[in-house]
């Protein structure tokens, strides 16, 4: 039997069978977790460990068997139970991905990313048009999974970008497409891109989110190398979270710095004159 | 007044009575938005004038659609010991002449549809009286012969705006019934004995999907009525709560006390304005009469009905879509399980229904399971409301038991194609479900049948089409349908129809391939097998059924260069 678990973790274990292997897993896990511990290669791309599972982008379709018969559903929304039974690749399955791919390549014609996805699965090219939108803010990148808004709504509570329209006019941005000043520009959202469809850039003091609205936010300097490094606001959220003692410690100066000043303490300490 | 007891019921009901039986004449206008689109309140107004001017003693009201709505507007003339009779196709031209043959114990028989000489609205029985000998019966009236009307009972005869009306044909009675003499599970039971399925599409069984959200963990629990009717061409529960509001207050009520939930939702879609004034009008006078509130029928049992409007999205009668759209959130589908009995409205156990499923309740309760289960067939029992539009003669509300033919429906009761046409097709269940070829139409229309031709139920649209109609312009029709109202979470919904309606654009534009039908049939499946939620799950069934069975139009607009 096949296993990489983590034996220091002491949740339950129980067996289950992925493509008539056997492996161990732990119940209560959600299914696409096993899997890509396992290294079952399993497309996603709306999938984070720390969100909900939201179920969008169908391309962990899987087949779960019961008694004999088959029902197609996303892994990430399956939960590991004893004899849980899957099939990752069937021809349907592959049928299907296939299919979505080619979706995925018309919606996104720009990412580099979706390319490599679907050639996996030998999808080079799409039968259908290609989304083309001028000037568009997500660089034709863009997927929809929704995991920017949902990290900026579900973890940084800011909530500062949100899906606009509905069916296939859907985009995200911020409200009327206007800088959002609730933004922290902290950029968790293109940090958890699938397609690195979200771009910024930090020029004289400011961060300017280009993929929304071109909101600018303004960086703290760094008060020993004068360097700008974070975001204000993204700063004051956090102080607003840590114990006063340890904001003293730390205000104002730059991760870089503060090692360096920590080392410089440590080495004091070492060589009492 | 509070209603306490049985005789504080009674003497209510001989109140309403008398508003419907006046000892004098009694006019009805047809003022559901099908007799308001063809100058009803115009009538109406122009009849309350002449009556307040000449001093009239008719007793006029506003009554909801009898279901013809071709022949409407519709007026109801009732004379003392005389039969009812409808007058069809009324203009403002005819009011004058209506108000003073009346008076004289006369109709314009030259208007009259038909006459009623008694009335069973199943909770009760109104006598109307005889004469008009040349004037014909209801039941000889082709497009009523056919029918059997339980859910709309009432809807034409009574005044929807008037309690009273609905309690004097023993509104209300059952509901009496349950809350008094009958403890929550006895009405379960009685609601699954019945063999009620949901009438929103997926014929789950009522009784047991109330007997889950009765089990479910926790205090608090809502109950809420599905009435964002939304297929194209589908108006059932529109008229169903303009013309007979109470009936759908009297479910909801009962099921309240059944499930043991104190807070019930109508979800309503903003497009109906009549509707939500008319349920209001109606939650503002059962809460008079103590039917809503704290101790209602003082029997300790508390309850009340609030209505949330949807803001203009089909997918919002989707559960989960729903119940984020209550919430004030954007309304999209959510992942299914946890299902809306464990987690719904606010996190809490919610049952929901469609307004038909409440409408069926008192009258199961009221003449009980085995009544109920006599009429339709087995597993599919009952009646089902359908709205019978498009290129079909006789245009209405068609109530008739599960399991009767298309070729009733639509030709004993619609009278065929409209013009004198042949009628080639007719779409069930919107735009999830398909288009029936005539050859079919021996299909008896019941929730497995009609899954078994490709297409489904649905909420109880039947869009007729002629032979004029192209198929694959239908297709493209409910695909551009579909297609705008997806809300976007998924990709095969948000891309994949997107995609559909293109092809079918180049395909109507002469410019389609064979490769293109290819496309069509397998992107269809990957739709069907990998949206979310019904909707897109659904929504590829009228390209599937029409490649089935009229394969040969597609063909026929197959680009001939090489």
């Amino acid at each position: 039997m096949k296993m990489a678990i983590d034996h220091s973790d002491d949740r339950k274990r129980v067996t289950i069978t992925i493509n008539k292997n056997q492996y161990l897993a732990i119940e209560g896990e959600i299914f696409l977790e096993t899997a890509i511990r396992e290294h079952i290669d399993i497309p996603h791309l709306c999938y984070e460990k720390s969100l909900e599972p939201y179920g969008a982008c169908r391309l962990c379709m899987v087949e779960i068997v019961t008694c004999g018969k088959t029902e197609m559903t996303p892994a990430c929304t399956i939960r590991v139970h004893n004899g849980l039974e899957i099939l990752t690749d069937t021809p349907d399955i592959v049928k299907h991905r296939s299919m979505l791919f080619e979706l995925y390549l018309s919606e996104a014609p720009k990412s580099e990313i979706i390319k490599e996805m679907a050639a996996k699965y030998g999808v080079t090219r799409t039968r259908f048009l290609k989304k083309i939108v001028h000037d568009d803010p997500l660089m034709g990148k863009c997927i929809l999974c929704g995991l920017c808004v949902r990290v900026c709504n579900e973890i940084m509570g800011t909530s500062a970008i949100h899906f606009i329209n509905r069916g296939p006019y859907t985009v995200v941005n911020t409200p009327f497409f206007e800088e959002n000043p609730a933004c922290a520009g902290c950029s968790a959202c293109a940090s958890v891109c699938p397609t690195n469809a979200i771009i910024f850039e930090d020029l004289d003091g400011q961060r300017i989110m280009k993929s929304w609205s071109d909101t600018h936010i303004a960086l703290a300097r760094c008060e020993v190398c004068g360097k700008h490094f974070a975001p204000e606001k993204l700063l004051q959220a956090t102080y607003a979270k840590l114990n006063p003692g340890l904001i003293e410690h730390i205000k104002k100066i730059c991760p870089p710095c503060r090692g360096k000043e920590i080392a410089r303490k440590e080495i004091r300490g070492m060589n009492p004159r | 007044m509070k209603i306490q007891s049985p005789e504080d019921l009674e003497q209510i009901r001989k109140s309403g009575l008398a508003k419907i039986h006046p000892g004098h004449v009694r006019i009805g206008v047809g003022t559901s938005s099908c007799g308001i689109a063809v100058g009803g309140l115009e009538l109406y107004d122009r009849m309350r004038d002449i009556i307040q001017k000449e001093g009239y003693t008719i007793s006029l009201v506003k009554t909801g659609c009898i279901g013809y709505c071709k022949e409407e507007p519709i007026v109801s003339v009732s004379i003392p010991g005389k039969a009812l009779v409808l007058l069809h196709k009324v203009s403002v031209h005819d009011a004058e002449r209506i108000l003073s043959l009346s008076l004289s114990g006369e109709v314009p028989e030259d208007l009259a549809l038909c006459k009623v000489t008694d009335w069973d609205h199943i909770t009760g029985t109104l006598v109307y009286g005889d004469g008009f000998e040349h004037i014909p019966d209801y039941g000889d009236v082709q497009f009523f012969k056919h029918q059997k009307k339980v859910i709309l009972r009432d809807s034409g005869f009574i005044n929807p705006e008037d309690i009273d009306e609905y309690i004097a044909i023993g509104g209300y009675r059952a509901a009496f019934q349950a809350l008094t003499n009958m403890t929550p599970d006895a009405v379960i039971d009685e609601v699954k004995k019945s063999g009620l399925r949901g009438r929103g599409g997926a014929g789950f069984p009522a009784g047991l999907k109330w007997e889950i959200t009765k089990k479910a963990p926790g205090e608090e629990k809502f109950i809420v009525c599905n009435a964002d009717e939304g297929d194209p061409g589908a108006y059932m529960n529109r008229n169903e709560m303009e013309s007979d509001p109470h009936m759908l207050m009297e479910g909801l009520l009962i099921g309240a006390y059944a499930m043991g939930v104190h807070e019930g939702l109508i979800y309503i879609r903003a497009e109906y304005p009549l509707a939500i004034e008319r349920l209001m009008i109606a939650l503002d006078q059962a809460r008079g009469l103590g039917l809503l509130g704290k101790n209602i029928l003082n029997t300790g049992f508390d309850f009340d009905i609030q209505i949330a409007i949807g803001a203009g999205a089909f997918v919002c009668g989707e559960s989960t879509a729903l119940v984020a759209s209550i919430e004030g959130k954007i309304g999209r589908p959510r992942l299914r399980p946890p299902r809306l009995t464990d987690k719904g409205v606010w996190g809490r156990p919610t049952d929901l229904n469609n307004v038909e499923t409440w409408c069926n309740v008192p009258v199961i309760i009221h003449k009980g399971a085995g009544w109920y289960a006599g009429i339709g067939a087995k597993g599919n029992t009952g009646t089902k409301v359908f709205s019978l539009v498009g290129k079909v003669d006789n245009v209405g509300m068609v109530e008739v038991p599960l399991g009767t033919s298309l070729n009733t429906i639509i030709y004993d009761i619609g009278n065929g194609g409209a013009e004198g046409k042949a009628v080639k097709a007719v779409q069930t269940g919107g735009p999830s479900g398909g288009c029936i070829p005539a050859r079919l139409f021996d299909t008896p229309v019941d929730f497995e049948n009609l899954n078994h031709v490709g297409t489904m139920m649905g909420s109880g649209g039947l869009v007729v089409m002629d032979e004029d109609t192209s198929m694959v312009d239908i297709a493209r029709y409910f695909i551009n349908f579909a297609s705008s109202e997806s809300c976007g979470k998924c990709v095969p919904c948000r891309e994949g129809l997107k995609h559909l309606l293109l092809i079918l654009n180049r395909i109507m534009a002469g410019k389609g391939t064979e490769t293109d039908i290819e496309v069509l049939k397998s992107l269809s499946d990957t739709i069907v097998k990998t949206s979310l939620c019904g909707l897109g799950q659904t929504a590829p069934n009228p390209v599937l059924t029409t490649l089935k069975y009229f394969g040969e139009e597609y063909e026929r607009l197959l680009s001939t260069e090489v």
